[in-house]
């Protein structure tokens, strides 16, 4: 058999040079790999064998002080395309399918109770250019399906669901990326081999096959699909790749993942259980996916991004400062900040410059018991910082937070203009083409809403938002109690360098004083299947200056207590209800409940601040039958910190 | 001709990579008094592992020398081949290679692809803030950040990452091995097959994936 035949030929590497495959040569090469058995993959490049077209490796320059300039109010605001579900070749299976390339891992757990899946999706995370705004050349990015957001899977509750992660990236990379990949969905209730387990990535011309059962929490507790009102709304999935985790979302690889039922059921017919919220989706229903991003000067016929945290330019859905015609009735928005490290506050702004009403109807994908309106008045923002105090009638979200909220557009005139607006400015270098209303500077803009009449084609405004939306299910007595401290190392004085280094760490009481760091080998923590755990998580040890958005992977929690400094003060209402990110601010403790059921594994707790989670803030847990054997593998962090003189 | 093509390809940098713009070319001396220029004969195209220490230290730093000692031991068939550890010192004014020899001595780590780096004390302050301050440019200008920790860098792949000392060996190895030279497609297929006997092992002990 000669080798590599196929690409010997002039004709295959005139392809090439164009940056495809033709169809022809890839059943060329098809057949000799059938020839050639298990050496063929080594021929194929992954992504040409599947058609793509090779993007260029960017260029970065030097970080810029400014993006490039842009003009405010060009692009229509979108939701990304739904993801396109398609049966799978080869059909998923409960074992991996090593055979056929996919990448190693633990068999699905309860496979037979859920299979077959009755959505399949296939992600397939690559390269790709997507244009951030029309004064902008194109940029490198890397996508689901080479799409920037990447789509958004529409999901039911009950219907299990496998999504195909392929990695078709680059093989060698020039960028800050790196080519390995494992795709956590956030915040699933599913087994821990699909999870996206920061140590579980996998390579090139790999995938692996995540199964969500998706169900509600309690299955074996209830029967059936689980308990109801366990349901989590708006979840989202994103790399988690140890230590590349802010660089490859940076590059885009994340989506979200909406899951309906019959109280939510992407619709606004009337049915039964149906809560009749604003539910079509991109019509009157928009995710907003908020990330930074800076840019270099446009070179080449290409502006690229640049890695650093904290960018100039605030992007919602892969857009910079679009606009959006909205009809004078109630839209869903549902934020997400993916990050990777900046803080949002988010306010509407009406015409005459105050602060409009944002209706909050759910917290991290789950939905409050009755809806909290955001103003100027009472019940303003979710935060009780003292160190840095919510404007009123902000919503503020971390990474990884969600907020769903409900804007009513029809006390607003047609032609009347209301804004998005976030507290920090970004750089826009243009000013607005539209008078702002007195106050707003257009750096603040996030997005522009521009009122019209609601046109006869367009679906009719839904009833008034229930004030009762969802009953949150009893809590199980606590079983066991457990602290984490999100720390930073202690600083050492001047002229004197820390050995080991200064970290972010996670710390359990009994630890040394630094605390642990990431390690894939070693639980932190050893649960027992079925129990419930009060958790302390607190961010005042050390007199922390940072916010630690605090995530934990499988569950979702319920808030009883918040501290600041030590005192317990009153739980924020926006942060009363079921959550899986608690925001840690400056000082800042919360005392948490969760229930650990149905699945056993690995899982994470972190901070989501990608930076952070990269310079080690986090550790893994394990929920296990056996809680012996798991702990005597727990992790040891008894690292003590020694000032050395330079 | 392969093998050829083959090894010309594992030892040449990344064409992405920064090379003494980030490494420099700072003339320093090994524990054999040897000159070295640090980009072009330590970082270009090889797997390396960076630490930094002094010889006087008795407490952290030696802690971590015997960590990495046994870290070497289970990579000893790679070790001056295609990896190599490099021992820094943050006091050059006290550690000459004499004292960098005998602090290898002492420690039983004067060894092959293992070598304990002095210089100009500027020159090593500029390496040290390029080598621990990058990898996430937002901390770039706090010095006390990463100053100390292990750095893994394959100027071959152009990938760099971090080593925590005290993680566990088993997870220091990991991240080693993480930053290893890219594998071809095949080879990956053949590790992957092995990491899923080893997964299966492990599920029918533990119910879970416990141990790899």
């Amino acid at each position: 058999m000669p080798k590599n035949e196929a690409n010997d030929r002039p004709e295959e590497i005139e392809d090439k040079t164009e940056g495809t495959i033709s169809r022809r040569s890839v059943l060329k090469i098809g057949a000799a790999a059938g020839a050639a058995g298990v050496l063929a993959p080594s021929i194929l490049n992954p992504s040409e064998a599947l058609g793509f077209q090779a993007v260029a490796e960017p260029v970065i320059c030097v970080t810029p002080a400014n993006s490039p300039p842009h003009h405010p109010f060009v692009d229509e605001f979108r939701a990304p395309f739904p993801a396109d579900d398609h049966p799978l070749s080869p059909q998923p299976q409960e074992f991996a399918n090593i055979g056929a390339g996919e990448a190693a891992r633990a068999p699905h757990q309860r496979w037979s109770q859920f299979a077959p899946a009755h959505f399949t999706y296939e992600l397939i995370a690559r390269a790709g250019l997507h244009t951030f705004h029309p004064d902008y050349s194109p940029t490198y990015i890397w996508g689901f399906n080479g799409q920037y957001p990447s789509p958004t899977c529409l999901n039911k509750y009950g219907k299990s669901t496998v999504v195909r992660f392929r990695n078709s990236l680059p093989t060698t990379t020039t960028t800050f990326g790196r080519n390995e990949i494992t795709i956590h969905l956030h915040n699933g209730h599913h087994g821990s081999e699909s999870d996206g387990f920061a140590g579980d990535f996998f390579g090139t011309g790999f995938w692996k096959d995540n199964f969500y059962p998706v169900i509600y929490a309690g299955l074996d507790a209830f029967g059936g699909n689980g308990d109801q009102r366990e349901a989590q709304r708006s979840q989202w999935f994103h790399d988690h790749r140890a230590e590349f985790t802010l660089n490859s979302n940076v590059l885009g690889l994340n989506g979200m993942f909406f899951i309906y039922d019959d109280i939510d059921p992407g619709h606004e017919h009337p049915s039964a259980n149906s809560l009749q919220l604003p539910g079509y989706y991109g019509v009157t229903d928009f995710p907003v996916i908020l990330v930074d991003h800076r840019f270099c000067p446009t070179s080449g016929g290409r502006t690229e991004m640049v890695n650093a945290a904290g960018g100039d330019k605030f992007i919602v859905n892969g857009q910079i400062q679009p606009k959006m015609t909205v009809r004078r009735r109630k839209y869903r928005f549902r934020f997400l900040n993916t990050g990777p490290t900046q803080t949002y506050d988010i306010s509407l702004i009406k015409p005459d410059g105050s602060v409009g009403t944002m209706v909050v109807v759910a917290t991290d994908g789950n939905l409050l018991q009755h809806p909290i309106p955001v103003d100027a008045g009472a019940n303003a923002g979710n935060s009780n910082s003292t160190t840095a105090p919510i404007v009123p009638g902000a919503i503020r979200v971390s990474v990884a937070e969600r907020y769903d909220v409900v804007i009513d557009f029809a006390e607003f005139s047609a032609g009347s203009k209301l804004y998005l607006k976030e507290n920090r400015t970004m750089f826009v270098g243009n000013p607005s083409p539209d008078p702002l209303p007195p106050g707003l500077n257009i750096g603040n803009v996030l997005i522009q809403f521009n009122v019209v009449n609601r046109e006869p084609w367009f679906p009719k405004d839904t009833p008034p938002i229930p004030a009762t939306l969802t009953t949150y299910p009893d809590e199980p007595a606590t079983d066991n109690t457990w602290e984490w401290q999100f720390v930073r190392d202690p600083a050492c004085p001047p002229g004197t360098t820390p050995v080991p280094p200064r970290l972010f760490r996670v710390r359990r009481p009994f630890d040394g004083p630094l605390g642990c760091v990431f390690d894939a080998e070693h639980p932190a923590h050893c649960i027992l299947q079925g129990t419930t755990e009060e958790w302390l998580l607190n961010n005042n040890v050390g007199g922390s200056a940072w916010v630690h958005p605090v995530h934990i992977h499988f569950e979702e929690f319920r808030t009883h207590k918040r501290f600041v400094n030590g005192v317990e003060v009153p739980v924020p209402p926006l942060q009363s209800g079921r959550k899986d990110v608690s925001r840690l601010e400056a000082g800042q403790g919360a005392l948490i409940k969760m229930q650990f059921r149905d699945y056993v594994g690995r899982y994470l707790i972190h901070c989501h601040n990608m930076a952070h989670e990269d310079a080690f803030m986090m550790v893994r847990w394990d929920i296990t039958t056996d809680l012996a054997a798991c702990e005597s593998i727990q992790q040891v962090c008894n690292d003590v910190q020694i000032c050395v003189p330079n | 001709m392969e093998r050829r093509r083959l090894l010309s390809r594992i030892f040449e940098p990344h064409p992405a990579s920064p090379g003494v713009s980030r490494y420099t070319n700072a003339v320093l001396r090994t524990q054999d008094n040897k000159e070295v220029k640090f980009y072009d004969d330590l970082i270009r195209g090889r797997q390396v592992m960076v630490q930094f220490m002094y010889a006087e230290c008795k407490g952290a730093c030696s802690q971590t020398t015997q960590r990495m000692k046994r870290i070497y031991g289970e990579l000893k068939h790679r070790m001056g081949k295609d990896l190599f550890f490099y021992s820094i010192t943050i006091k050059p004014e006290e550690d000459t290679p004499a004292a960098m020899k005998h602090y290898a001595e002492m420690n039983k780590v004067d060894l092959p692809g293992w070598y304990f780096l002095t210089g100009d004390p500027e020159e090593l302050q500029t390496i040290r803030f390029r080598l621990f301050g990058m990898a996430h440019p937002g901390f770039d200008l706090d010095d006390a950040m990463h100053a100390g920790m292990l750095r893994v860098i394959n100027d071959n792949r152009n990938s760099w990452g971090m080593a925590q000392a005290f993680a566990s060996d088993k997870h220091i190895l990991k991240r080693i091995m993480w930053h290893d030279p890219q594998k071809s497609y095949a080879e990956r297929v053949i590790d992957n097959r092995n990491l899923q006997v080893a997964i299966m092992k492990d599920v029918k002990k533990y119910g879970y994936r416990r141990d790899v």
